[in-house]
């Protein structure tokens, strides 16, 4: 593999590239998914390719091939810089200065999630969905997930590196019916469960035949449950759907790709401009977000990004003023500082983008029951259902799946169809308080969608829940 | 026979003595994507995908591969093997589709299939050449070849070519939109496009802010195909009807919705994406789902189908959406009687005109509520005409309600583009009129238009 990345390296250099890299990767994905009792999925799915990207006077190209030869790896070469050199534009792009990354990097495992049959991931799934019987529950749904890809990277410049990154997760839903109403509960949570780069270890940390009561009863309990009121009142968001609400409303701003403009046509731009580093208040002195591709189990987690650039642990805000931004090194060029270090391709068929990595929002101090017993009226909100933010991440507009009240410091009753919605450093500077270290969950999600064609980015978040005043829930009457 | 047909039917003699069913996609495609008006992130790709399905006493297990020679290929059969050996029988379990004659569809143009990389860079630029703002999107085309063979004697294939001209005109405090899309290269304008997108975002220009509530709308096709397709993917799939968490469930042979309201999914329609049959091989059909605001069906595969004794409609998702069940890939909004937008904001009188939506999110299925924001061109309307600009709402709507009362739609409807091209491309759109509708809940505001 290294030596089709030498050769693609080498044509696109011959066909007038100043800069090139190529990227081979060999990915290998299992999903095994059971629905009421039965498997909806369960398949197994290899895709091998190369990516060649060309800067030639300036201008980027990208091509690839699903062959794994030299002539395959040329003939990506070769259309990368043609299609470059046909690109409209005045073209003025720079790359900042960086060490050639060089080195190998594997996923730690315990147990390789490929050494576990499918048929033993289908029967995880299947005692998880017993265990959610009840009769309100009209449809339980479980699956697991592995993945392993094989990433090789060589760039003109001297970078050569080899990885092997292993993810695993999954997640399990009860969704229950009754009288016209529909409401759902998941676990760990919504949306695609959670994975990290681990073994299946990690899948077994989920205990989902554990959980599957709670997540089934709850589901039903949902449908004798008062809608949740409008109203601006105090909020404590539970670790996961903090994981969200930081991904949208902090990592997807931070971006310089965004703030530049160049995802203007699809995911959209970012309220923040380059003047912000350094002076822009984003949020309470609670709030420090940190970028951390270091961190063990992330699914950003790596030891070089896919320009070949080391691996960084960077703070991105810092008790509420923004203090990095996640960057390529074209963009960090362009801004005049750092080198990078946040691009990420999904697969070998798509050109590297500016990616969310591991973003933390740090813990602060002191347990999610003082953080409950300090609200005298409030909401407790757990797990997300829905989620919308504008092109610029202002305004942005969450449900979850269940809001439980909070009167005198205590837990009260439970709502459904609970909303919030805010402004991003207004909702920020609201926050007052993040539980510590020992509530701190770091959370991988996989449906991070970006690009035009659209790529898929797994990335992690490690949260705390945290406590927001004067939120407005529901709708503004 | 077609060179995709051809790998399906090689991948199924790999899966020896097993019922078994193959599924190929072949992808050449470019995407020249641009932002400040330079092209920054043009794409080439060339893939062959196959899959495999493996049948063994009832149960079934999927691979699927992108090595196409015969060892890859014996390799993928083994793992398909291993998987259907994995799984517990099925009672229930359908079958493959038996051997069926695919309509003749149209959705195949030579010329769009032989652009190259530099054609479709030069059509990238003939937008961004006509734009008197910083232009933002991409062209593409491409040309998508999808075949299935199978040992019930299935052997079918299809070419499509589509191509889309994208145009995001925008600079501080302004932006507009357009786009066209057609599996005809020489339907599709750039340069009108981004004439279009520019007239647009400078209107756009000191936008103001609205108080939240609930107004009459003007909602042009890129918005109502948005609204449409993220309603219908609840509410008009049979598995959501089966599993009774859908707005249809208990609705099917109701009048629900404003009269002038006819929607189908029409993989036939030469003016849509035409397919010729679904993921499972079954030949597409057009399925009236409202007719004049009677909700009368949703789509069906042959699971579905075969759980209440009826037929496939041919809308069997690829096997990585299965959980979402049979899916409309082909939605189709009747035109009204409306000449024009203008007509449109004439009925409206006193309201919002909208151009486009962001981010999407379906908030309570089983209701049809949807909540997003505008982008890119949001106007008040006043005494029946398009008045002063906007900034960007956010709106949570109850679909059924937005639908139950529509004042007019347009007779001429747009293809709207619903490819984000993630995984392997199958181009898929939504044509829709622009509609006025006597409900629209905006539910707060945001950022201004521009960059």
């Amino acid at each position: 593999m290294r030596e089709l990345c030498d050769e693609a390296v080498s044509a696109a250099l011959a066909a007038g590239a100043s800069y090139a890299d190529a990227r081979v990767v060999l990915r290998r994905a299992q999903t095994v998914a059971t629905r009421n009792g039965r498997v909806d999925r369960l398949d197994d799915i290899e895709s091998d390719g190369v990516g060649v990207r060309a800067l030639v006077d300036g201008a980027w190209g990208f091509a690839c091939d699903r062959r794994l030869s030299k002539e395959g790896a040329e003939a990506a070469a070769a259309k990368a810089c043609a299609f470059a050199k046909a690109a409209t534009g005045g073209h003025r792009r720079a790359l900042a200065p960086v060490e050639p990354g060089q080195g190998e990097y594997r996923t730690p495992v315990e147990r390789d999630p490929f050494e576990i049959s499918l048929a033993d991931k289908v029967a995880h799934c299947l005692r998880a969905e017993e265990g959610m019987a009840h009769e309100d529950v009209k449809v339980t749904s479980a699956f697991v997930r592995a993945q392993r890809e094989k990433r090789v990277f060589v760039s003109s410049e001297g970078a050569a590196t080899d990885q092997e990154l292993v993810e695993c997760g999954g997640g399990i839903d009860a969704m229950a019916s009754r009288d016209g109403i529909t409401q759902i509960r998941s676990h760990p949570s919504a949306h695609g469960g959670s994975s990290s780069q681990a073994g299946w270890e990690y899948v077994e940390s989920l205990a989902f035949e554990r959980e599957a009561p709670r997540v089934a009863e709850q589901a039903a309990a949902l449908l004798r449950a008062d809608p949740c009121p409008s109203m601006v009142t105090t909020i404590v968001v539970d670790a996961e759907q903090m994981e969200l609400q930081t991904h949208e409303s902090v990592g997807h701003p931070t971006e310089l790709d965004r703030v530049y403009g160049t995802e203007a046509a699809y995911a959209g731009t970012s309220f923040l401009k380059p003047g912000d580093l350094g002076s822009l208040r984003y949020g309470s002195e609670h709030m420090n977000v940190t970028a951390d591709p270091t961190t063990p189990g992330g699914l950003g987690t790596f030891a070089f990004d896919d320009e070949g650039v080391p691996a960084q642990r960077v703070p991105v805000v810092a008790e509420g003023v923004l203090r990095g931004f996640l960057a390529s090194r074209e963009t960090a060029a362009r801004i005049g500082s750092g080198s990078g270090g946040s691009m990420r391709a999904d697969g070998w068929s798509r050109m590297p983008l500016v990616r969310m990595t591991n973003l933390h929002l740090e813990p602060g101090e002191g347990s999610l029951d003082e953080l409950i017993a300090g609200v005298d009226e409030g909401l407790f909100l757990q797990t997300n259902k829905s989620w919308s933010i504008d092109d610029k991440r202002l305004n942005f507009q969450f449900g979850t799946q269940v809001a439980w009240e909070i009167k005198d410091g205590r837990l009260g009753r439970m709502l459904r169809d609970a909303t919030y919605t805010g402004q991003t450093p207004v909702f920020w500077s609201s926050l007052d308080a993040v539980a510590g270290p020992d509530e701190w969950r770091v959370h991988g999600l996989t449906n991070c969608g970006k690009g035009q064609p659209g790529q898929h980015a797994h990335v992690s978040h490690g949260t705390s829940p945290a406590r927001f005043r004067n939120v407005q829930v529901g709708f503004k009457s | 026979m077609s060179e995709a047909l051809e790998l399906a039917q090689r991948a199924l003699r790999a899966a020896e003595g097993d019922e078994a069913l193959a599924l190929t996609n072949s992808e050449r495609s470019g995407l020249a994507r641009f932002a400040g008006s330079e092209v920054h992130q043009p794409t080439l790709i060339e893939n062959d995908v196959v899959e495999l399905q493996i049948v063994r006493d009832g149960r079934v297990g999927v691979a699927v591969a992108n090595r196409t020679d015969d060892e890859g290929l014996r390799a993928l059969a083994a793992r398909a093997a291993e998987a259907a050996d994995s799984a517990p029988a099925d009672p229930d379990l359908p079958g493959l589709a038996a051997k069926a004659e695919p309509p003749a569809v149209e959705g195949y143009d030579e010329e769009t299939a032989a652009l190259s990389p530099e054609d479709q860079a030069h059509l990238a630029a003939a937008a961004i050449e006509a734009s008197s703002l910083d232009l933002y999107g991409f062209f593409t085309s491409g040309l998508t070849e999808v075949a299935i063979a199978s040992t019930t004697g299935l052997a079918v294939s299809q070419s499509m070519t589509d191509s889309c001209i994208f145009a995001l005109a925008a600079e501080e405090g302004e932006s507009g939109h357009a786009e066209q899309t057609s599996w005809r290269v020489g339907e599709v304008d750039p340069a009108e496009a981004a004439r279009a997108a520019v007239a647009k975002a400078e209107r756009t220009r000191d936008a103001i802010e609205l108080e939240p509530g609930s107004y009459r709308a003007v909602l042009e096709p890129y918005a109502f195909a948005e609204l449409v397709l993220y309603f219908a993917y609840d509410a008009f799939g049979a598995l959501g009807l089966l599993e009774e968490r859908s707005y249809a469930f208990g609705r099917v042979g109701e009048k629900v919705f404003d009269e002038r309201l006819s929607l189908a999914d029409d993989g036939l329609d030469p003016g849509g994406l035409p397919k010729a049959f679904d993921f499972e091989g079954s030949p597409k059909t057009r399925v009236q789902l409202i007719d004049n605001g009677i909700l009368r069906d949703v789509v069906w595969d042959r699971a579905t189908a075969k759980r209440t004794g009826r037929e496939t409609t041919g809308h069997a998702p690829p096997s990585s959406l299965r959980r979402w069940g049979p899916l409309p890939f082909n939605l189709s909004v009747a035109g009204g009687e409306a000449e024009s937008t203008e007509d449109l904001a004439e009925l409206v009188g006193d309201g919002i005109y909208v151009s486009r939506l962001h981010y999407l999110s379906v908030v309570n299925p089983r209701e049809g509520v949807i909540t997003g924001m505008t982008r890119d061109g949001t106007f008040r309307v006043r005494g029946g005409r398009v008045a002063e600009p906007l900034v960007n709402l956010r709106f949570t709507v109850s679909m059924p309600e937005l639908l139950a009362e529509l004042p007019g739609l347009t007779r001429d409807t747009a293809l709207v583009n619903d490819a984000s091209y993630y995984d392997e491309r199958y181009p898929s759109g939504v044509l829709a009129p622009a509609v006025a509708t006597a409900k629209f809940d905006v539910t707060g505001t945001g950022s201004t238009p521009g960059i």
